[in-house]
């Protein structure tokens, strides 16, 4: 049995609504956001210790310049100053360190020209992080002090120049620490989405197999994990839906077996009743033509009923042959004004109807559409033929053609008795008529016509008042 | 007036503000940094040491004087009288026989340290091998320390008083100069000297721990105190108020305690200039 993937819903997501990107992109952005936060701590914390440290160094440096400048400051002994302050401009950080009296005398500087300097001891600076931008010197001072009284300052400057390297270089590898989770955290979450999703995507794969009708497809058993009972899970259902679906089968092949008889034995007795009536009065008629003694005008009277009931015979197994052997359509594009105006040009010539009622037709201009013409010139013929059959001897009938999107709605409306309600669900039928002598096979055959042009046959009537068939053709081509 | 003598008027104050500008900015200057009074300290002891003795006595005479005045010493006695020489000091504080020799540099006493005798005396260890000074009672390997050369008290007096018992220190003792009284006293308390020569301030102003391990074996007879003297470019006004406010010391409601530092109790006495003509080196 086939039967049609009802749903609209494309099989492949968006490559951005895939669970394999958002897995990835969620699993990169983890990593991104905890790594930048630990590397913005570490930095911080990093940032606050190098600078503490620095300060620390400074404040110690300053204090053992201090306690070994003391003497030799109250001394002014230049030399030993002189000494203390070149070693302690051999240490890497020191920009500059100064000794200087109570007068503001600079006695000894690691730099040159500031020896005899005066300065102002009341401006003297002792800097605290964070520095100004642009200051790359941490400057300190310690005061010299005897007791309470202060004899002399010490002072020093510290480059921050490698502590801010340092920040620098920790921040870069924090970057590239960022960076590496980036890949290895996405490589982590693509190969955790590829494990995810390959039964996903194999479950997708065989449920649109599935949905094509192939119910033999089954989906790999990956791993013991969520996928994986998932995928045993779809394969037992997939197992259920297929036994069903062979159940099904046959159950259908049974009815259809069993329709098909009851549709032989009900189209049998449908034509054993239709050909029983005309078989009989042929059959009585001959029996009467070879009576020697029938008159001459009975003869001719038997004679004509021979030929009606033979012609009628020949009727009802034309239509017959009409409805069993519809050939395929030959979709092509036509147009239908032309088929109608054919049609009724047909009808209005033949003897056979009298030209008592009036044909109102209403077209749009471009009434072109995908139809084979024979056939649906039938189609109109047939349903011309059963409203003026319906109308009587006066009567009125509309055909209107209208083109709406890309299908043109086709009424075929008269006024004549009208169908009872309980007729109209039946009209379509084989052999279901309700006029007498009528085959009951047009409809049908219009209906088997509607059907090979993706089409249906709607009919709305009120008893005394009239019916309306409709049906609607494609403007363009499937 | 004409407009000639307002054009000369106007060249001569343009000529004269930027002098004026030019003095208002030094005499700011000079608020800022106000010269400071050096007050230099023969280094009779550890600079801090000292600079633990005289500080008070600088800041109080700050205070009299309206000027601050300067703590100095100098590494040792024959810098701190080259800067004496060179009147690197407006106020110095030595020894009779340095300042003998200042003198001549211009440096005039105006007070010295009032009270006590100022003496020389020698110092052994408790527990030494010197027990007397008698001549043959000397072990032959005796070693004898002093701060400097120049220490008079500490150095010539002993030494002089050393001769007058017969004992020539230079040829008959191993003689070791330290460079500070303090370190004189640490060298006989640790043992590398048998005796030294000092002055009773110095050894008051030792630990009792270490006074307690020491003894003074003789002292010298007295000669004048420690003087304090000025230069003599210094303005006879500053120099009287200098000398009032030394000798009033002792009467300032501070003065005990600034006295009590620098281990002099009486603190200072006006002195005539003549007391240190008889000094001798």
């Amino acid at each position: 049995m086939n039967q049609t993937f009802a749903s609209t819903a494309p099989l492949q997501p968006n490559f951005f609504h895939t669970l394999r990107t958002r897995l990835i992109f969620s699993v990169a952005m983890v990593h991104v956001v905890l790594m930048g936060f630990f590397t913005w701590e570490a930095v911080d914390r990093q940032s606050h210790d190098l600078r503490q440290e620095l300060y620390n160094k400074g404040n110690s440096l300053a204090s053992l310049m201090a306690v070994a400048t003391t003497n030799a400051l109250l001394a002014e002994d230049l030399a030993s100053l002189a000494e203390i302050t070149r070693r302690v401009g051999r240490q890497v950080e020191v920009v500059y360190g100064e000794i200087v009296d109570i007068r503001g005398n600079v006695m000894a500087s690691t730099r040159d020209g500031n020896i005899g300097e005066v300065i102002d001891t009341s401006t003297l600076l002792h800097d605290s992080f964070p520095l100004d931008e642009t200051d790359l010197v941490l400057d300190l001072y310690e005061t010299l002090n005897i007791g309470d009284r202060t004899v002399g300052y010490v002072m020093i400057g510290l480059s921050t120049q490698g502590l801010n390297n340092a920040l620098v270089d920790t921040r870069n590898k924090g970057i590239r620490a960022i960076v590496l989770a980036l890949i290895i955290g996405s490589v982590v979450a693509w190969l955790l989405s590829m494990t995810l999703t390959r039964n996903l995507h194999e479950l997708t794969q065989a449920a649109g197999r599935i949905g094509g009708g192939d119910l033999s497809v089954r989906v790999t058993e990956h791993g013991k994990d969520e996928t994986g009972v998932l995928a045993r899970a779809f394969n037992l259902m997939v197992q259920s839906l297929h036994r069903s679906a062979r159940e099904i089968e046959k159950e259908h092949k049974k009815r259809t077996d069993a329709e098909r008889l009851a549709c032989v034995g009900e189209m049998a007795a449908s034509i054993a009743h239709e050909i029983r009536n005309p078989m009989a009065a042929l059959i009585n008629s001959v029996k009467l033509l070879d009576n020697q003694q029938l008159l001459a005008s009975d003869r001719s009277e038997v004679t004509n009923i021979v030929n009606m009931e033979s012609q009628r015979l020949q009727r009802i197994l034309n239509d017959f042959l009409a409805f069993s052997r519809l050939p395929k359509s030959q979709i092509e594009q036509q147009n239908l004004a032309d088929i109608i105006n054919e049609t009724l040009h047909l009808i209005l010539h033949d003897p056979i109807y009298k030209p008592s009622f009036s044909i109102n037709t209403s077209f749009d201009e471009e009434l072109n559409c995908y139809c084979d013409r024979d056939q649906i010139r039938q189609v109109f013929f047939n349903l011309v033929i059963n409203a003026l059959q319906a109308m009587g001897d006066e009567g009125s009938l509309t055909i209107t053609a209208r083109v709406e999107g890309h299908q043109v709605n086709i009424h075929v409306e008269d006024n004549g008795k009208g169908i009872a309600e309980p007729m109209i669900s039946e009209i379509t039928k084989p052999f279901v008529t309700g006029r007498k002598g009528g085959t009951g096979l047009g409809l049908s055959v219009v209906q088997r016509i509607l059907v090979q042009h993706d089409s249906t046959l709607t009919i709305t009537s009120e008893p005394g008042k009239g019916t309306r068939a409709s049906f609607e053709l494609m403007t363009i081509k499937e | 007036m004409s407009v000639k003598k307002i054009k000369q008027a106007l060249s001569i104050a343009f000529l004269l503000i930027p002098i004026f500008v030019w003095s208002m900015s030094s005499a700011v200057a000079s608020d800022v940094h106000p010269k400071h009074l050096r007050f230099g300290v023969l280094p009779l002891q550890s600079p801090t040491k000292l600079a633990s003795m005289f500080l008070p006595l600088a800041g109080y005479l700050t205070d009299q004087l309206g000027k601050p005045v300067q703590f100095v010493t100098s590494p040792n006695f024959s810098t701190f009288m080259a800067r004496v020489e060179k009147g690197e000091y407006d106020l110095i504080y030595l020894n009779p026989m340095l300042y003998r020799r200042s003198r001549t540099y211009g440096y005039r006493a105006i007070v010295s340290v009032a009270g006590e005798p100022f003496t020389g005396i020698l110092v052994v260890r408790k527990d030494g091998r010197i027990k007397s000074l008698a001549n043959d009672l000397l072990p032959k390997d005796v070693r004898i320390g002093f701060p400097d050369p120049d220490a008079f008290a500490a150095t010539v007096m002993t030494k002089q008083y050393l001769e007058t018992l017969g004992i020539e220190a230079d040829k008959r003792m191993q003689v070791q100069y330290f460079g500070s009284q303090d370190s004189a006293l640490l060298a006989l308390y640790s043992g590398l000297v048998d005796i030294i020569g000092t002055w009773r301030p110095s050894l008051r102003s030792m630990p009792k721990d270490i006074q307690d391990k020491l003894t003074i074996i003789a002292e010298t007879p007295p000669q004048p105190q420690m003087p304090i003297a000025v230069i003599n470019t210094m303005p006879d006004s500053e120099r009287e108020l200098l000398r009032s406010a030394l000798a009033e010391l002792h009467h300032h409601k501070d003065g005990e305690r600034i006295l009590r530092r620098m281990g002099f109790k009486q603190g200072f006495a006006k002195i005539n200039d003549r007391a240190y003509m008889d000094v001798t080196e």
